[in-house]
């Protein structure tokens, strides 16, 4: 029974790794960091997924998976020299609600039928469900990636001394 | 004139708000939150003894530059903002190049001449942005359940949409009608996967192929603002992101129709 699921969660790191590196090159990011998106994104996601295979909810696994993600993207940033954003950004991207958007659309084309909508009129909690599943996503996807603005009093990533103390 | 025996340089207080505003549009359409733009130039401004307020919204920036040194040197410019179009090398080269100015590396005439040089950085050519979208796109879909004829063909959807996109967008239309007519195209390509049966899980390939028209980095910009109190920002971002997601459903919905929506 493990076997397999470590080999999925080998799949899920090796594709989630593709999309980050894809994304890089969509949003432009320097060459040099297009590894680091790709194995931000496969760790995020791939903890995203063992989390979920452990009976957690998908946005309390989301929310930890991001915000792992932007903490150690700030640990990251001291090694490679670039801002946090250039990587994490498309790292990000492969956790994106994209299901959830598209059944909300669908959910609102098909509340345009009269006829359907009185015959099954359960497809507005439908729609509901999935808009708030999407939001709430999203704005764990946007915690994660201003962790730093969040959690640190310093202005910039690079004032951040993990586990020192700071200059006066 | 202010006495140059403490600042290593005199900077003209003008032509520091013309920089600003440079690095601050260009900035702001390559995809920098608000906190991002005012750190790096605040960063500049302490170096030469200028105190920068500013109003950063999604059209154009209003910037009021003045003199430490004498407050009678007090300029307010306001720029509107170049097309939008996300391109994250340019807040790596801004950032480092406004950590030299703050370490004291560049001179002002340097950080000018650096400032043309980063504004001329190409993004990666369309066809290389098309054959990796194509691929992440496939991946996603495999992420969410789809077998590989699913993602073979979420692959090519987003290949062909993301060149019907930049062919449109040469031809200088709306940017807004080359997403509709770009998700269009990629929902018509996966809906026949719909319509034949090809994959086993043909609504992934449906939901992931348009992924790459969605405009991640407003949305999350718009949400990083608020958090972070730009609110006029933030509401223009979340309207520019929003009325993205609208063209891309107006696309979905056109196809879909034409499909039968009865079919999905």
């Amino acid at each position: 029974m493990t076997e397999p699921l470590i080999l999925h969660i080998l799949l899920d790191f090796g594709l989630a790794f593709v999309v980050g590196f894809c994304w890089g090159i969509l949003f432009g990011s320097p060459k040099s960091v297009l590894w680091v998106a790709g194995l931000l994104g496969a760790l995020g996601h791939s903890l995203r997924f063992v989390l979920l295979q452990a009976d957690v909810g998908i946005i309390t696994a989301t929310m930890i998976s991001s915000v792992s993600i932007g903490l150690i993207g700030i640990y990251i940033a001291h090694k490679v020299h670039h801002p946090p954003v250039v990587f994490t950004m498309p790292a990000f991207i492969t956790m994106i609600p994209g299901l959830y958007a598209y059944r909300t659309m669908l959910g609102c084309i098909r509340l345009t039928d009269q006829t359907f909508v009185q015959h099954n009129p359960g497809v507005i909690g439908e729609i509901g469900y999935n808009l708030m599943l999407t939001m709430s996503l999203l704005f764990t996807l946007a915690i994660g990636i201003s962790i730093a603005a969040l959690l640190f009093r310093s202005k910039s990533v690079r004032e951040i001394n993990f586990g020192k103390k700071q200059k006066p | 004139m202010p006495s140059s025996t403490q600042i290593p340089e005199y900077v003209d207080t003008s032509e520091f708000a013309d920089l600003s505003l440079d690095i601050a549009t260009t900035l702001f359409a390559s995809g920098a939150h608000c906190g991002r733009i005012s750190n790096n130039l605040n960063r500049m401004a302490k170096q030469w003894h200028f105190d920068v307020q500013m109003q950063l919204t999604f059209i154009g920036v209003v910037l009021n530059v003045t003199s430490q040194k004498d407050p009678l040197y007090t300029v307010t410019r306001y720029r509107t903002t170049p097309p939008h179009s996300v391109h994250l090398r340019l807040l790596t080269e801004f950032s480092r190049m406004t950590w030299k100015v703050a370490d004291g590396d560049l001179t002002f005439q340097q950080a000018k001449k650096e400032t043309e040089r980063i504004q001329k950085i190409n993004h990666y050519s369309y066809w290389s942005i098309a054959v990796a979208v194509g691929i992440s796109c496939a991946c996603l879909c495999l992420l969410l359940g789809g077998s590989l004829t699913d993602g073979g063909i979420a692959c090519v959807a987003a290949f062909v949409g993301s060149i019907v996109r930049v062919y449109i967008s040469h031809h200088k239309f709306n940017p807004m009608i080359s997403f509709v007519i770009a998700s269009f195209f990629t929902t018509m390509i996966s809906g026949a996967n719909m319509i034949f049966g090809w994959g086993t899980a043909p609504e992934a390939a449906l939901a992931t192929s348009v992924l790459y028209l969605v405009p991640g980095v407003p949305l999350i910009n718009s949400l990083i603002d608020l958090i972070e109190g730009h609110l006029s920002s933030a509401w223009n971002r979340a309207l520019f992101g929003a009325s993205i997601l609208l063209c891309i459903a107006v696309g979905m919905i056109l196809s879909i129709s034409l499909l039968g929506i009865n079919n999905f």
